[in-house]
């Protein structure tokens, strides 16, 4: 069952959602590289320590939190975003993603709500805000 | 006169996507959409096939940061904001157009191999 703060009617607009926490591998940066074809000496692990995340792969942090605590109804049609990138993540980087809803309105008959997903490193700098307007299905 | 673009026609910066790319970004997304990675399914939605997860026909606009700044992640407090026009399908081949030049940034169309623009958007570069 779906949690009632995610659906149009009952989302609290800026209360926090849900809230996940990973530690950052530089096998999974490794992973991300050779999936989207990156190829520079700082995504790599060298001689102190970890590589940096590209850039792109945090967008898949707040979006990985989403689906795994089922906030996004399946189905949703994503339509737009306004990104903001903050510090690289790096390989051992403990990185915690808060998600809150922070709109919600109705157009031409269709459904919308605005989620936002905050990514900061275990110093609290911010790796990222991701904030998404999406069709509800 | 320079005309907008002049800078980003030697790196055009593209990717090209399949299926295994769109199976493996739903692995690190979470994303197992249907209409991600299921094609029988896909082919019963207006889609027709499968379609990519948002953020990869996004690459292109990375890589073009990466370009223009030789540093390998978005300077820190830089902005992106992005309207989602078309799908991305298997065997497509996403890249990116500069539309205007701005003075912190730039504007941009992610553009498939029909010059259908595919996502619009601007970049406002920070430090």
């Amino acid at each position: 069952m779906s949690n009632p703060l995610t659906t149009f009617e009952g989302a609290e607009l800026g209360r926090e959602v849900c809230r996940g926490r990973i530690a950052l591998t530089q096998e999974e940066i490794d992973r991300f590289c050779s999936l989207m074809g990156y190829d520079d000496a700082a995504f790599r692990a060298g001689p102190s320590g970890g590589g940096i995340a590209p850039t792109s792969m945090c967008l898949a942090f707040g979006l990985r939190l989403g689906w795994e605590e089922q906030v996004f109804p399946p189905g949703v049609i994503r339509v737009g975003d306004e990104n903001t990138y903050g510090v690289p993540a790096r390989a051992g980087d403990v990185l915690t993603t808060t998600l809150v809803i922070t709109d919600r309105f109705e157009r031409k008959g269709r459904r919308f709500l605005t989620y936002e997903m905050v990514t900061t490193n275990q110093v609290d700098d911010e790796v990222c805000k991701v904030r998404f307007t999406a069709i509800l299905p | 006169m320079k005309t907008e673009g002049d800078d980003e026609m030697a790196v055009q910066p593209t990717i090209t996507i399949d299926q295994a790319m769109i199976d493996a970004y739903a692995a690190i997304s979470g994303d197992f959409n249907p209409v991600h990675v299921d094609p029988d399914f896909a082919a019963t939605t207006p889609f027709g096939t499968t379609i990519a997860h948002g953020c990869i026909p996004m690459e292109p606009i990375f890589r073009l940061v990466q370009s223009r700044t030789g540093q390998p992640a978005m300077p820190p407090n830089s902005r992106m904001k992005l309207r989602y026009l078309r799908p991305a399908h298997p065997g497509d081949t996403i890249g990116i157009e500069v539309t205007a030049t701005l003075e912190t940034g730039f504007e941009f169309r992610c553009i498939n191999q029909r010059d259908e623009t595919v996502i619009e958007g601007n970049v406002q570069l920070a430090d």
